[in-house]
């Protein structure tokens, strides 16, 4: 972006007849009353000036998300990606034209539902008190190799053995989640997890439906019981279900 | 077992979803997910790798395997977890202990992934 630099930033697609109530929404970047509207017929973009050096600054970040959860109060939104920065408003025009059909599809498709993502760990010392347990060869090769008995060979199997069992339960736990919720979802998005998580799962659920999957979400949580760690995020817009 | 849940802010309950804390579990669905427009650019997101780095992949590497040996080692298979007396109060306690944990835990992963120069002014 050195030579054309853009100027607008762009937050979400909607319907032109989509309230857009934006006053006093912080803008990303900073300042309050900067978003406005961009129409194109039956769609509209939401957009403020583009600030100048633009980088994943937490506030921009939570100004970003802020947008949305006042757009998603009023109506069916496709939110952007963070980051996405157009020329002008022209530029925008144009872009919603030649998406026309398929943006207004998706808007009404997604008309009163919404993003839950549900996120879940599980204590590794359990996982590992479980695999140690249930298999004859790990808990024979972890016998062998305590206290710095054993060879270095011993080690290796055995790290790779419950290596191999621990991905598998912990797929074997994520199926689990995800098969008992989606019946009560119209959509879902399994993501790979991040750091000791075994789940990272994104559900489109009705809003009529939203609480019930809240509620069963939890009691799911409560039935694995002691060990697990459930963070269940939502409503929130449909940042995994846009196209 | 801990129980966390957010509301993201429709309709606004009791808690905004805009606090770090939320940020950072959502943060992987601003950054990478959302509708993208082609002909747009997308500003070049510095840290961004960093999260994606933190994907949970079991690497099939001796290192790893090491480690995992190690855990097992020093694992103590005699003391397993008490059964809970009452499950509200694993709720109750459990949720504020993972508060906690969550709260000291974020700011560092979150300083990596954002820019250095992130204080409110």
């Amino acid at each position: 972006m050195a030579t054309t630099s853009p100027s607008l930033y762009i937050y979400a697609v909607t319907g032109s007849g989509h309230p857009l109530r934006l006053a006093g929404l912080r803008a990303v970047g900073g300042g309050s009353g900067a978003l406005r509207a961009v129409t194109g017929g039956p769609l509209a973009c939401v957009v403020s000036p583009a600030p100048p050096d633009l980088r994943p600054k937490r506030r921009d970040l939570a100004a970003h998300q802020e947008v949305q959860e006042r757009l998603m109060a009023d109506g069916a939104v496709l939110p952007m990606r963070f980051g996405m920065l157009a020329p002008d408003d022209a530029a925008v025009t144009a872009a919603l034209d030649d998406k026309r059909a398929a943006y207004v599809r998706r808007l009404e498709e997604l008309h009163a539902t919404a993003e839950f993502n549900l996120k879940a760990a599980r204590s590794q010392d359990d996982l590992l008190r479980e695999v140690l347990t249930e298999s004859d060869d790990a808990r024979r090769l972890n016998e062998r190799t305590r206290d710095g008995g054993g060879t270095y060979a011993d080690r290796v199997a055995l790290g790779e053995l419950v290596a191999r069992q621990l991905d598998a339960r912990q797929r074997l736990l994520a199926d689990q989640v995800v098969g008992r919720l989606s019946e009560m979802a119209r959509d879902k998005a399994v993501a790979p997890p991040a750091g000791d998580d075994f789940l990272n799962a994104s559900f489109l659920v009705e809003r009529e439906r939203a609480e019930e999957f809240s509620r069963a979400a939890r009691q799911l949580a409560q039935g694995y019981g002691e060990g697990y760690d459930f963070r269940l995020r939502g409503p929130l817009p449909p940042y995994s279900f846009v196209v | 077992m801990t129980v966390m849940t957010q509301t993201g802010g429709v309709p606004a309950t009791a808690s905004t979803g805009s606090g770090t804390g939320s940020l950072f579990d959502i943060l992987e669905l601003i950054l990478d997910r959302g509708l993208v427009i082609d002909v747009f650019i997308r500003v070049s997101l510095v840290g961004i790798e960093i999260l994606k780095i933190d994907i949970r992949i079991v690497i099939a590497s001796v290192d790893t395997y090491l480690r995992f040996a190690e855990a097992c080692n020093r694992l103590d298979l005699e003391s397993g977890r008490k059964a809970p007396d009452k499950l509200s109060d694993i709720v109750e306690g459990g949720a504020r202990g993972r508060t906690e944990g969550t709260i000291s835990g974020a700011p560092g992963a979150i300083s990596d992934v954002f820019d250095r120069d992130d204080e409110d002014k």
